[in-house]
């Protein structure tokens, strides 16, 4: 089974538009399609396919917090002086209080605690569920809690999950629908994928992280191929940015989606544009990177 | 004052840019801090070019051979699994595991655990038209996003102390994760862009959610309001159900586009274009608040 991850450095270019049409393109085409969402923060993957029915869904409880034994502090202060995450807080000598949003539950505050009165914890760090799409096939799916840290553990779950539930269907691909940008959560999407797809649009700024994530995935050498979506609107930069990605990323160009406002329609009725209207540019446009992905693979 | 959404590409750094811009141009002193500090874009929006950044730098440790006697209790107390070792033997370090917390060094009893330094990412400070901009950026291949938009935070905030700013700007990263909350965490009011479309209003609802655990007040900003066949009224209805007002509607226009691209803001560029019309009447309202102390 291959993986292929659909990443991007800057956020809205259209991951989620690309992930559910390659999915449900390559499905027809009778490949075994399983899908994940590790966008853990704004899962809208199964938004885009229509929802789907959950066959299960667990909680994940990677995170740690310390908590403070009130009837044992000394209010010595030693903790929140040591806490590399300024998550202790004991104001004017008071007793020290732990702020969860801040504490990585690193444990240094119970080490140097006198009087026993720390404990670290194990919290939630989000849910994981397993759905069936009307497609047909699966879509695991986590939601970080809010404001937690540990988003590279939970696309770890969900990855782990997907991976499994793939195998046990005699899956072709997975297709996983990475977060924005380039941290702990990208980087535990791509490490040991198959295939990254990295979509970008033809901005400056789109173009400025597509280079930030670029070095990320040669890092962990992946082969990658670039869409550049919403194109039409600056010839000239999209010339130079074609040029760019194939002899300076050096990475494989793919193709690029026009902008459509019948994606914001296919986005509303919660089809796959693919789906909804196979006729449309953007349509086309994807069906020839879904091909061409197909032939990757 | 941040700037965030929930998703991605609704719009945050164009909000923020204008927004700065905005009310430099009112005559405030005014500071823009980019804490998305995975895919910083206000420098390119200005068109400014970002240049000696300062490092941010971690503790990792770094293991004397000579005094370790292979006691493992580092191995052992290390909450990432960033140090491996077997008993008797010196450990070896996982780098990019290490959150820099120095549980190893505390926990040795041999001094065995050196100060190592690594660097996780820089802070770009540039000034342009008046308009101060703070910006952090992670290093790519850095994992630590929430580290480095900390890092960033407590930079702008000591520029701040006692240098008579009358408001910061502080465009943040998508989505609800730690290296969000932190830049909110410190916010006195909240901006959150969004688009009609079923995944905009998706994402809204999380991010007011976490303005509402950080008890930050906040309201909406709906850009791409008239995009054919959205879902304005979906994003209106969250707002009445949350009692969260619409500070603005910024409707879908070309020169925005334009202003993007060329590194310039749209409220200079092309102050006359509809969706300069909607920014420069959220610049006024953002403008009263800050002259009425409500922030």
């Amino acid at each position: 089974m291959k993986e292929i991850v659909v990443a991007s450095g800057k956020g809205g270019t259209g991951k989620t538009t690309v992930a559910s049409s390659l999915a449900v393109y390559l499905a027809k085409k009778g490949v075994r399609v399983f899908t994940a969402d590790a966008d853990v923060d704004a899962p809208d993957l199964l938004l885009a396919l229509g929802g789907g029915r959950t066959l299960f869904s667990i909680d994940i409880k990677e995170s740690e917090k310390a908590r403070i034994d009130k009837s044992k502090c000394t209010a010595c202060g030693k903790c929140a002086e040591v806490c590399p995450f300024g998550a202790i807080v004991a104001q004017n000598g008071g007793r020290p209080v732990v702020v969860e949003l801040m504490c990585e539950g690193c444990g240094v505050c119970r080490l140097v605690c006198p009087s026993d009165a720390i404990e670290v914890k194990r919290t939630d760090t989000g849910t994981l569920s397993v759905q069936e799409t009307k497609y047909g096939f699966g879509c695991v799916t986590g939601k970080l809690k809010l404001g937690e840290h540990n988003s590279g553990n939970l696309v770890a779950s969900v990855r782990n999950i997907g991976r499994g539930k793939a195998q046990d269907a005699a899956s072709d691909v997975c297709i996983v629908d990475a977060a924005p940008g380039i941290g702990c959560p990208v980087i535990a999407s791509i490490t040991g994928a198959d295939y990254v797809i990295a979509v970008t649009e033809p901005t400056p700024a789109a173009k400025r992280n597509l280079e930030r994530l670029s070095k990320v995935i040669e890092h962990f050498g992946v082969p990658a191929g670039v869409v550049i979506n919403m194109s039409g609107y600056s010839k000239d930069f999209e010339t130079a940015l074609k040029d760019w990605i194939v002899h300076e990323l050096g990475f494989q160009f793919l193709g690029e989606i026009p902008v459509d406002y019948e994606v914001v329609k296919a986005l509303v009725q919660m089809k796959p544009i693919i789906e909804l209207n196979p006729d449309t540019k953007a349509s086309k446009a994807l069906a020839a990177i879904a091909q061409k992905v197909g032939e990757i693979l | 004052m941040a700037v965030t959404g929930g998703k991605g590409g609704t719009g945050k750094t164009t909000v923020a840019v204008n927004l700065a811009a905005g009310l430099s141009a009112k005559g405030l002193k005014v500071m823009l801090v980019d804490t998305d500090v995975d895919g910083p874009c206000c420098a390119t929006l200005l068109g400014v070019k970002l240049e000696n950044g300062d490092a941010v730098k971690t503790f990792k440790p770094k293991i004397n051979e000579k005094r370790c006697v292979g006691c493992k209790k580092c191995v052992d107390v290390c909450h990432e699994h960033a140090l491996v070792g077997l008993q008797g033997k010196t450990p070896r370090l996982f780098e990019e595991l290490c959150s820099g917390c120095k549980a190893c060094q505390l926990v040795c009893e041999y001094g065995a655990v050196e100060e190592g330094w690594k660097t996780i990412g820089k802070i770009y400070t540039a000034e342009t038209n008046g308009l101060r901009l703070v910006t952090g950026e992670l290093e790519p291949t850095e994992p630590r996003s929430p580290v480095m938009a900390r890092a960033t935070v407590l930079r702008a905030m000591s520029e701040l102390q006692n240098s008579g700013y009358d408001a910061a700007i502080v465009d943040t990263a998508p989505g609800v994760h730690n290296a969000v909350a932190q830049p909110l965490w410190v916010s006195d009011f909240a901006l959150a862009v969004t688009e009609p479309t079923p995944l905009g209003a998706h994402d809204l609802k999380f991010i007011l959610d976490l303005a509402r655990e950080l008890e930050l007040p906040a309201e909406i900003v709906l850009n791409k309001a008239d995009v054919p066949g959205g879902l304005k009224d979906e994003l209106l209805s969250i707002s009445r159900e949350r009692g969260v007002g619409i500070a603005a509607e910024i409707p879908l226009d070309g020169e925005l586009l334009r202003s993007y691209i060329s590194g310039e803001p749209l409220v200079k560029n092309s102050p006359n274009s509809p969706a300069a019309k909607a920014l420069l009447s959220l610049i006024q309202h953002v403008h009263k608040r800050v002259k009425g102390g409500e922030t």
